[in-house]
């Protein structure tokens, strides 16, 4: 049957098929491409081409990053709604919870999570308009609608959505787009180009119109998220519910001011959690984990079992989880107490009427069960819907657990059904439903049962677990004498079976019990353990003994084992020296496998070797069928592969090899898949113990010492959020950050002010000291920060890793003016001693001068100043350097120093000195959470705020006052050389007098007379020169004359000529216009007359 | 902040447990040092180490009680940069060399490190063992440029005189472990050295050794290393440290000293048969070595390291269960099926060296 082929298949050869696809083909070859029309003329551009092209795609390439986060069940994508008050935030939050829920929320408070598709949850939050809320978001939202990009950018940029809103406030169409454009311009500079903007046009019924809010969530459906660094190597979560476990008792004593046990619950993002991580709670601070519970997922996505259709089921759409919101009936409050009431109903409500039904439900939540059973319970509940979906019913089936209860809530549950049978009235199928919810109760009864075991942590349950496992142990353990026989028997076997048995408890033997290394590695097993455990009591003393004893025999800290002599000697042994042949490469694998019964296990063990390069193929070896034909199989195997590698060298060396970009891509997948399977078979409790709790899994987290404010004052309108910090976090110490002031703060920062950092999960208040490098010699202080340009800041604080980004504010108001982002940067460097230094410039004066040396004072106050000082560099204002020599006795202070040249008295002697200062140990953390108005958080003042506020003048050194220097025009002694040396001096070198002659000279003095023959000539000579003077000036007067008439002439001429000219054009386009009327006149003749014939 | 203190008792597993505190940031306390004994609390070597460990570091504070039976470390950060240290001639230079082979790589400077001391002793990995073995097991985790061991002058006990260099480039974060194939022997390596004795004695720990290790494979190298004069140290004596390579470069090592009255020949047969033990052993890292590859398996990113090897010493098991109270990380050991090692796998912390400065 099989082998009959297949009928092939055969195109249509005539009707509509057919002409669609020849049409598409000649379509095709039209409008296709035509690579010849862009083939490059000349050789360089064709190479210009193609380095652009290779450039262009390496724009494309980003560096491969790990995502931490599973694949399978990932957590919700938070969805943080930004915006200033008053823009319909809550309006669209309550639009989109519509869109994917079907229902209307009444009050949104706090995280709402509703199921989006087969594979993606949504976590919406709306961020109110106060700083510390946004930076809170900002760490944490995987996409944003709305502003606040400043913040973002620092904590690594998610994915941003811009959503206009009260577009139709404008009337006008024109002046519509004209804004529209403007606002996407705008938005496209500051995100990317090409930002996806939604604009929102009025509101119907309280919410946004569904068709732009169907398109929105189309988009954030479809939206693809980049893992930022930060995240990926931090736990965190989004507590969506909080509640306090403290004993009422405790709070009631102390006045409500105890600390408080509290457990905030929400899903695991991130990296792995682990119960050893310390986390910090923005606005609160930092806590120690004291238990870490994975409970069932309260809004799961649907599985195979419960959908099996490619599309959500519109029934599964109906999922929400917002324990602090309104949910058509159902109030998480403060205190765990879960109501559902049919309607719209909050427990606050007192001027609503309320039937009998409701004050019955009313009564219920008072009822007066300790807070403490009321979260047992709710484990419980939350236990039972691990596997299958939570609705309203699932709640209420967590409540159930009271068995007093029962008959209030069966009432609901009938409603309830009939809600259900309502619904499965459209499907039909009402037995299946029926079926599955007694299942359901079914299950969390038994969890019920289960969970006096569960409840408690993992240690207790281990011990559980060996109890199990005691029960075979027991029975070998009767008798003494009969367990060395059976070790050794044990010792004998291979069969792998009892190997596991034994080989499995590792783990639990290192991680869980008590034993001494020593124990451990010795023949105590663990049916030692148990009879230990049970001797315990009495055997505790004899214990501590053997340990003092065994510290008494000096136990160095080695690393080399003691060799064991008879260890030794069995190398000896020719047979034991061959048995190991085939641990080497000579030796291969025949030997070993007819090795005798000895060597059964090294066999074992290279056939292991071989299967161990898949983690898979260790499946049960062939070895024991038929030893030839598996030789032969493997040989073929190994040939195979050989000749395999060889093709793949030969043929084309590089196709092995893949770019970086891909081996990387390859490498990461390769990882996550070993990930996925190393822990796969492994259950919950142990895989907890070894990894962690993977981000997706709903947690409860148990924290200790919370301060009683934060429950005081709990807001769910601000978000919780759980940091994990990692272990370098913990640390304080001085942190140097590379910063610049944010271009549009108006104000510099000044060294010494207190900033507000937000930086990895923490806010806080601290004082940073701004530096530059000065020529990689020293870090100097600036007082100021530089305008336009990066320079570094040093701050005590906690240290974060280096290129964590951070923002700064000054205040954290609302009610400052402007910009409140001060400053962004990046941390480079941690340490526990900073080295930043300002310049510092002692000043002397000289009080006696020999030839280069001169005594210097007033620089320093003792001998002891100078001393530290010798051998320094100074100067003179002159620039004459010098140095500092030694201390001289008597003005105290006072030195002798030589320098280069002789000084003058009037000249101020400097020394240049670094005078190295330390940043303040200030770190106020910024517990805007635990304030009961959160917003008017209000840390160390400003210096300068502080002077306003009190009244304080600047102080003011005289010294420093800019006063208007009088100088004194310099008078210079004139030069005197004595006469005597003058006259010895050769002529180069006699000063020269340099004055101009002042003396009239004789040819300037002198007078002429004149003979009367020379007087007649010189007349006529002048008379002469006068004619012929006269005569040139008419000819030039004539010239002008002529050249004048000449001109009117031509000028007549060109008139003429002009006239002519015109007279011609005149003509011509006289006979144009002739002609073309005439032939329009044909054309209009030729139609009347064709008309006329008709 | 709080600082977490951990406590401890004993002088034990004194240099794990100072490598851990620093490596997490954590005030250790340990109390009752040797409280029991005739001679109580903390030895001259297990001083100089922490003296060494605060040359290392910056901003550290270490505070020893008046008897010396407790020590309180508060760890500053990591810092490196050339150092040098007299190591006393109680120990050799490996007790000091170990620990900070797991701290160097995530210090803020590149380590050079100069110990002075006894560079071979049959307590602690010699000189030889560190250069050829123990650095190669660095590189599976990524750091190799510029890892380097400068045997500059040699030093027998019980006078010593010796002198290495250590250097060790920084790395921001290591790769993670997966070594799981333990392939089989290719290569099989060895240094004699004597010093103040007869160089022939080298060769006849060679010719001793080569007897038995002649019929496996034919790529054997044993080197005859001999200093003289000034480079060899203040007292005589020799060893041999040999060490087998496989074909996915796992190295097993092993290695005999000098002891009166015993024929070099011995020794050589000594470290030869101590290696074939070894080899037989199996898994891909040998039991000295346990500690620092499953250090390093925790300190990678975060991702499933696995490595097989075989039964913990208690030194590891003692450390395993340090890890736990430090790192909070748990390994995962499973018997490898027909085989008596051991698959350990964990899930790393993610540890980023934080002391790196950027730019």
């Amino acid at each position: 049957m099989d082998d009959r082929p297949h009928k092939a298949h055969r195109p249509a050869q005539s009707g509509a098929k057919a002409e669609k696809k020849s049409k598409g083909k000649g379509k095709e070859k039209q409008h296709g491409f035509n690579e010849k029309a862009f083939a490059p003329k000349s050789g360089r551009r064709a190479d210009r081409q193609g380095r652009r092209n290779v450039e262009r795609d390496q724009t494309r390439l980003h560096v491969p990053l790990v995502n931490r986060t599973p694949d399978d069940e990932p957590p919700p994508v938070i969805i943080a709604i930004v915006g200033p008050p008053g823009v319909g935030k809550t309006t669209l939050l309550k639009s989109l919870v519509r869109r994917y829920t079907k229902q209307m929320l009444n009050d949104v408070k706090g995280p709402v999570t509703v199921v989006s598709g087969k594979k993606r949850r949504l976590t919406f939050i709306e961020c109110n308009n106060d700083l510390n809320s946004m930076i809170d978001i900002g760490k944490i939202a995987d996409l944003e609608t709305f502003e606040f990009l400043n913040i973002l950018q620092s904590h690594g940029f998610p994915k941003v959505i811009g959503v206009l809103s009260h577009l139709d406030l404008i009337k006008k169409a024109a002046t519509l787009r004209s804004t529209k454009k403007a606002l996407k311009k705008r938005f496209w500079t500051e995100i990317y180009q090409g930002a996806k903007l939604f604009y929102l046009s009025g509101v119907l019924n309280g919410r946004y119109p569904d068709t732009e809010i169907m398109n929105l969530s189309r988009f954030i459906s479809v939206m693809k998220f980049r893992p930022l660094v930060f995240r990926n190597s931090h736990p965190y979560l989004l507590a969506d519910r909080l509640e306090d476990l403290t004993p009422r008792e405790l709070v009631r004593t102390s006045k409500g001011k105890c600390d408080r046990t509290v457990t905030v619950y929400g899903y695991v993002r991130g990296t792995n959690l682990r119960q050893s991580h310390k986390v910090h709670i923005p606005g609160v601070g930092d806590l120690d984990i004291q238990d870490i519970t994975v409970l069932g997922d309260p809004c799961p996505l649907p599985n195979e079992s419960s959908e099996k259709r490619r599309k959500l089921s519109e029934k599964k759409k109906l999922l929400i989880h917002a324990p602090m919101s309104d949910v058509g009936g159902v109030i998480y409050d403060k205190d765990a107490v879960w109501v559902n009431v049919p309607g719209s109903f909050t427990r606050g409500n007192t001027d609503v009427p309320q039937g009998e039904g409701e004050q019955m439900v009313m009564d219920l939540q008072d009822v007066n069960n300790t807070l403490e059973d009321a979260v047992a319970k709710s484990q419980i509940r939350l236990f039972g819907t691990s596997s299958q979906n939570l609705t309203v019913e699932d709640e209420k089936g967590g409540i159930s657990g009271e068995e007093s209860d029962e008959e209030e809530y069966s009432d609901e549950e009938d409603e309830e059904e009939g809600d259900d049978e309502e619904d499965e009235e459209d499907e039909g199928d009402e037995d299946d439903k029926k079926e599955r919810q007694d299942v359901e109760y079914a299950d969390s009864d038994s969890d019920l049962g289960g969970d006096d075991v569960d409840e408690e942590d993992g240690r207790v349950r281990f011990n559980g677990e060996d109890q199990d496992q005691d029960i075979p142990k027991g029975e070998e353990g009767e008798s003494i004498p009969k367990w060395k026989l059976n070790l050794s028997e044990r010792a004998q076997k291979s069969t792998s079976l009892s190997r596991k048995a034994w080989l499995k408890d590792w783990t639990k033997l290192i991680y869980s019990t008590n034993l001494t290394p020593e124990e451990i590695i010795g023949d105590k097993r663990e049916e030692d353990q148990e009879e230990d455990d049970k001797m315990e009591m009495d055997e505790d003393d004899f214990f501590k003994i053997k340990k003092t004893s065994s510290d008494n025999a000096e136990e160095l800290d080695m690393s080399n084992d003691p060799v064991d002599p008879e260890e030794l000697k069995k190398w000896e042994d020719e047979d034991m020296l061959e048995s190991i042949r085939h641990l080497f490469i000579t030796g291969g694998d025949v030997d070993a496998e007819q090795g005798d019964g000895g060597l059964d296990e090294q066999g074992e063990d290279a056939d292991a070797d071989e299967n161990e390069n898949d983690e898979d193929s260790n499946a049960p070896k062939p070895s024991s069928s038929d030893p030839e034909s598996t030789r032969a199989a493997a040989l073929a195997a190994k040939k195979e592969a050989l000749k395999r590698k060889f093709d793949e060298q030969y043929d084309d060396p590089e196709s092995s090899k893949l770019d970086f970009y891909t081996e990387k891509k390859d490498e990461m997948a390769r990882q996550l898949a070993l990930n996925r399977a190393e822990f796969e078979g492994v259950d919950a409790e142990s895989r907890a113990l070894v990894e962690g709790y993977r981000p997706g899994s709903y947690v409860r987290i148990e924290l200790a010492n919370v301060p009683a404010e934060l429950i005081e004052n709990f807001d769910p309108t601000y978000p919780i959020i759980v940091g994990g910090l990692l272990a370098a976090e913990e640390r304080f110490g001085y942190v140097q950050v590379r910063i610049k002031r944010h271009r549009w703060y108006i104000k510099t920062l000044k060294t010494n002010d207190p900033l507000i950092f937000s930086l990895g999960w923490r806010r806080f208040q601290t004082i940073p000291i701004y530096s530059l490098d000065d020529h990689s010699i020293r870090m100097r202080m600036l007082k100021y920060t530089p305008e336009h340009m990066h320079c570094y800041a040093t701050f005590y604080g906690p240290v974060s890793l280096p290129n964590t980004g951070f923002c700064a504010f000054n205040s954290l108001s609302g009610d400052t003016p402007g910009f409140r982002v001060t400053a962004t940067g990046v941390v480079l460097d941690i340490d526990r001693s900073v080295k930043i230094v300002k310049k510092l410039k002692l000043t002397g004066v000289p009080y006696k001068i020999f030839k280069n040396t001169a005594f210097v004072r007033d620089m320093f106050s003792s001998a002891l100043e100078v001393a530290k000082f010798e051998g320094a560099n100074i100067r003179t204002v002159s620039g004459i350097r010098g140095q500092v020599k030694k201390a001289l006795p008597k003005p105290d202070g006072a030195f002798r120093a030589t320098f280069e040249d002789k000084v003058l008295m009037s000249d101020i002697i400097f020394l240049r000195a670094w005078y190295s200062i330390q940043p303040r140990k200030f770190y106020n953390p910024v517990t805007s959470l635990l304030l009961s108005n959160k917003a008017d958080w209000t840390g160390m003042r400003l210096t300068g705020q502080v002077r306003r506020d009190e009244g304080i003048k600047t102080p003011l050194n005289v010294n420093s006052t800019y006063k208007r220097i009088e100088r004194a025009p310099r008078r210079f002694n004139p030069l005197i050389v004595p006469k005597k040396l003058q006259a010895s001096l050769p002529y180069a070198s006699k000063p020269k007098l340099m004055k101009p002659q002042q003396n009239q000279t004789y040819l300037q003095k002198r007078v002429v007379v004149m003979e009367p023959e020379e007087k007649k000539a010189v007349a006529l000579l002048q008379q002469i020169r006068a004619l012929r003077k006269d005569q040139v000036v008419r000819r030039k007067e004539k010239k002008v004359e002529k050249k004048a008439e000449r001109q009117k002439k031509l000028a007549k001429e060109e008139e003429r000529k002009g006239e002519k000219e015109k007279e011609r054009r005149k003509e011509a386009m006289r006979a144009a216009g002739q002609k073309s009327k005439r032939e329009a006149d044909m054309e209009d003749g030729r139609g009347r007359s064709k008309r006329r014939k008709t | 902040m709080a600082h977490t203190l951990v406590n401890f008792s004993g002088h034990q597993h004194l240099r794990h447990r100072l490598v851990l505190a620093i490596l997490t940031g954590k005030h250790i306390r340990i109390d009752k040092i040797r409280s029991e004994d005739k001679n109580p609390g903390l030895r001259d070597f297990e001083i100089s180490l922490l003296r060494l460990l605060e040359k290392i570091t910056n901003g550290t504070i270490i505070e020893i009680s008046v008897t010396g039976t407790s020590i309180l470390l508060k760890p500053g950060i990591i810092f490196g940069g050339a150092l040098q240290h007299d190591c006393p001639k109680s120990r050799s230079i490996g007790y000091f060399l170990e620990p900070i082979i797991m701290l160097a790589p995530f210090a803020k400077r590149p380590v050079q490190l100069t110990l002075k001391g006894i560079t071979t002793d049959d307590h602690d990995l010699s000189a030889d063992l560190l250069r050829t073995v123990t650095l190669p097991h660095l590189q599976l985790f990524g750091i190799s440029n510029g890892l380097e061991l400068r045997i500059k002058k040699r030093g027998a006990p019980p006078e010593g005189g010796g002198e290495v260099q250590f250097l060790c480039p920084i790395v921001k974060q290591l790769k993670t472990l997966n070594f799981v194939d333990p392939g089989k022997v290719k290569r099989i390596r060895g240094i004699a050295h004597a010093v103040r004795v007869n160089p022939q004695f080298s060769n006849r720990m060679i010719e001793a050794s080569r007897s038995i290790l002649n019929r496996y494979i034919p790529d054997i190298y044993l080197y005859s290393d001999v200093y003289k004069g000034d480079e060899s140290g203040k007292s005589p004596g020799y060893a041999l440290s040999l060490l087998a390579e496989s074909t996915t470069s796992v190295i097993h090592c092993a290695e005999a000293v000098s002891e009166p009255g015993v024929a070099p020949e011995d020794i050589g047969l000594k470290a030869t048969r101590q290696l074939l033990a070894e080899v037989n052993k199996g898994g891909c890292v040998d039991r000295k070595h346990q500690t620092l590859v499953l250090m390093f398996m925790v300190l990678g990113s975060e991702d499933v390291g696995r490595c097989r090897m075989g039964e913990p010493t208690p030194r590891t098991i003692q450390f395993l269960r340090d890890v736990q109270t430090f790192f909070g990380t748990s390994f995962k050991i499973v018997a490898l099926p027909g085989c008596s090692q051991l698959l350990y796998s964990c899930y790393g912390t993610g540890y980023v060296n934080a002391n790196r400065t950027l730019a």
